[in-house]
C-alpha cells in the first residue's frame, strides 16, 4: 500500500554508511532492512 | 506513525527473533523507499545497497543473500550445491511456471549446463496483482520485473516470438533464432483469446489484461450508479477463484465510495457453483459471501452473446442483463505455436503425466496452465499459479536428476491451494490434495477456512 507520494527508493549500487543510520544493531554481515505497517 | 508498543506488539505476534523498531519520524522510510509499503533493502558488508524492492520475493532474497557471501576463490565463484554437467535447458515462457523452473533448475544443475528462457515479453507481470490494479491498489511498476535480470543469476534470457517447436530434431524456432535443446519445459501458458466474442473488446473490459484492469478502475472511479457484471465466457480459465474475487473487490469499492446502493452487482457463470474442482464446503462458502453481500449469481449461465447496442449479456436459455459496467473474462485457448504442434491434445492443452509432466514426447515437459491434467473424478486440474509453481519444482529436479545421471523420483503431488481476495483488507484461505480419488478432500486449513470465509480471515 502507498504511505508517501513522490519518494524514489534507494537505488542497487549505492553506499550506504550503516553505522550513521542509528539503528541498534552490530556485526559485519550485511544489513536487511523491511519496512512494514504494523498498524 | 508506529510506536514501540505497537512494534512490539506485532513483533510478539509473529514470534521475531530480529529487531522491529518504530521509524517515528519516518526519516529512513523516506531515505529508502518510494512510498510503498513492504519494501525491503539489502544492505552488504561493504555497505553497498544490493535489493531495494517493493513486495516480498523469498526466491530473489535468497539468491541474493547467497551471492553475498560468496567470495571469489582461485578458480571463480562457488557453486557449492550444483552438479558439474553439460547440456541445455530451454524454457518457454517466463510467467510463473517457467521462472520458477529456470530458476530452480539452475540452482542444481553445473555451470556447464545452459538454462536458456524464452519469452516475447520483456517483462515479468505477476498476474494475481491485476486484481488489485483493478481497484487502485497497485500499479504496473510494483509487480512487473524485467526478465533480463536473469542474466545476473546466470539464466540466459531471450526476448522473442516462439514459432515453432520442431520436436523431431529438438529445436525451438523463435523470432530471433532457433534454439537447440535436450530438455524442453513449456509454460507459455493460457492465451487470452477476447476477439472470438464478438462485441467483447466494445463492451468488455478484460480482467485477465494490463490495460482492461487499468481500464476497469477508472470505470469503477467514475461509477455514480448503475450495474456491474463479471462474466466468465466459457471455460476452462486460469485462476477460478479470480472472477468471484473482482466481484467482492467491485462490491467494496462501490461501498467505500458510498454509492452501494445505487448499484447492482451480477456474477455470471457456466458452473453450477463457484470453483467446482475445489472441495464443495469451499464453493458453499462463497456462495454464501456472494449473498451475504448482495451480489447476485447466476450459475449455469452458458453465455452465447453480447449486444453492445442494449449492453445486454445472453444465454443459451434466453437469459439477459444489461449492464452499465462488465468485467470479462474472455475464452482461454493453448498459445498458437501449441496449437499449431503435435504437442497439442485433444483437450485443447498439452496432455502430460499426472506426476512427471512429462508430454508425449521425450524431454518434453509441459507445466501450468498450457498443461492439461485429468483428475481421478474425471475433471482437469484447475489452471493456477500455485499449481504452475510447484509442478516447475518438480520437473527442475527431473531434468538436474537425469544430468546427474540419477533416477528421479520427484514427483507432483497435486496439493494446491489458494488466498481468495474478499475485500476490505480480508482473504480466505482453500487447499486441498487434488489427486484424491474420488474427491479432493479439504484440508483442515480449508475446513475452518471456508467457515471463515464470511469473516474474511487472513
Amino acid at each position: 500500500m502507498k504511505v508517501i507520494d513522490g519518494l524514489k527508493g534507494i537505488e542497487p549500487g549505492k553506499l550506504v554508511s550503516v553505522a550513521e543510520l542509528g539503528l541498534p544493531v552490530s556485526g559485519r554481515n550485511g544489513l536487511l532492512l523491511v519496512f512494514w505497517k504494523a498498524t | 506513525m508506529e510506536t514501540e508498543d505497537a512494534c512490539q506488539a506485532w513483533k510478539e505476534e509473529y514470534q521475531l527473533k530480529f529487531p522491529v523498531l518504530p521509524d517515528s519520524d519516518g526519516t529512513l522510510f523516506r531515505a529508502f523507499t518510494n512510498g510503498w509499503v513492504p519494501w525491503s533493502v539489502l544492505i552488504g558488508p561493504e555497505g553497498r545497497v544490493i535489493f531495494s524492492e517493493n513486495e516480498f520475493d523469498e526466491s530473489g532474497f535468497s539468491a541474493a543473500i547467497r551471492r553475498m557471501y560468496q567470495r571469489p576463490t582461485a578458480k571463480g565463484l562457488t557453486r557449492p550445491r550444483a552438479v558439474e554437467s553439460a547440456g541445455r535447458t530451454v524454457v518457454l515462457g517466463g510467467g510463473t511456471g517457467g521462472l520458477v523452473a529456470a530458476c530452480e533448475l539452475r540452482r542444481r544443475v553445473g555451470a556447464g549446463h545452459r538454462v536458456v528462457l524464452v519469452d516475447r515479453c520483456a517483462e515479468h507481470t505477476f498476474q494475481p496483482s491485476l486484481l488489485w490494479q483493478m481497484v487502485g491498489q497497485r500499479c504496473p511498476q510494483q509487480f512487473r520485473r524485467p526478465l533480463n535480470r536473469l542474466e545476473k543469476w546466470g539464466i540466459e534470457f531471450r526476448n522473442a516470438e516462439v514459432e515453432q517447436v520442431d520436436l523431431d530434431n529438438k529445436v525451438v524456432r523463435t523470432a530471433s533464432g532457433d534454439l537447440t535443446y535436450d530438455s524442453l519445459i513449456v509454460s507459455l501458458g493460457a492465451q487470452l483469446a477476447p476477439g472470438t466474442v464478438p462485441g467483447f473488446e466494445q463492451m468488455t473490459y478484460n480482467l485477465y489484461d494490463l490495460g482492461g484492469c487499468a481500464q476497469i478502475h477508472a470505470a469503477l472511479e467514475d461509477l455514480r450508479e448503475g450495474t456491474i457484471g463479471v462474466l466468465i465466457t466459457a471455460m476452462p480459465y486460469r485462476c477460478p477463484a479470480a472472477p468471484y474475487e473482482a466481484a467482492f473487490l467491485a462490491e467494496a469499492f462501490v461501498r467505500e465510495k458510498g454509492i452501494r446502493r445505487n448499484v447492482e452487482i451480477h456474477l455470471f457463470t457456466p458452473e453450477h457453483a463457484p470453483m467446482p474442482v475445489a472441495p464443495p464446503a469451499v464453493g458453499d462458502s462463497i456462495a454464501d459471501t456472494l449473498a451475504a453481500r448482495g451480489i447476485r449469481y447466476h450459475p449455469l449461465f452458458t453465455f452465447t452473446e453480447l449486444r453492445p447496442e442494449t449492453r445486454e449479456v445472453v444465454a443459451s436459455d434466453g437469459r439477459s442483463h444489461s449492464v452499465d459496467l462488465l468485467i470479462g473474462i474472455p475464452p482461454h485457448q493453448a498459445p498458437d505455436v501449441v496449437r499449431s504442434s503435435e504437442l497439442l491434445g485433444v483437450s485443447g492443452f498439452i496432455h502430460v503425466d499426472p506426476r512427471t509432466l512429462q508430454s508425449d514426447h521425450d524431454d518434453v515437459f509441459a507445466i501450468g496452465d498450457v498443461a492439461t491434467i485429468k483428475l481421478p473424478n474425471g475433471k482437469a486440474l484447475p489452471k493456477a499459479g500455485v499449481f504452475a509453481h510447484s509442478e516447475a519444482k518438480v520437473v527442475a529436479q527431473q531434468i538436474a536428476d537425469k544430468a546427474d545421471g540419477k533416477t528421479s523420483h520427484a514427483a507432483f503431488e497435486g496439493k494446491g491451494y489458494c488466498w481468495i481476495e474478499l475485500g476490505d483488507g480480508r482473504a480466505g484461505f482453500a487447499g486441498g490434495d487434488f489427486y484424491a480419488d474420488p474427491d479432493p478432500p479439504a484440508q483442515d486449513e480449508t475446513t475452518r477456512a471456508a467457515a471463515a470465509l464470511g469473516q474474511g480471515r487472513l
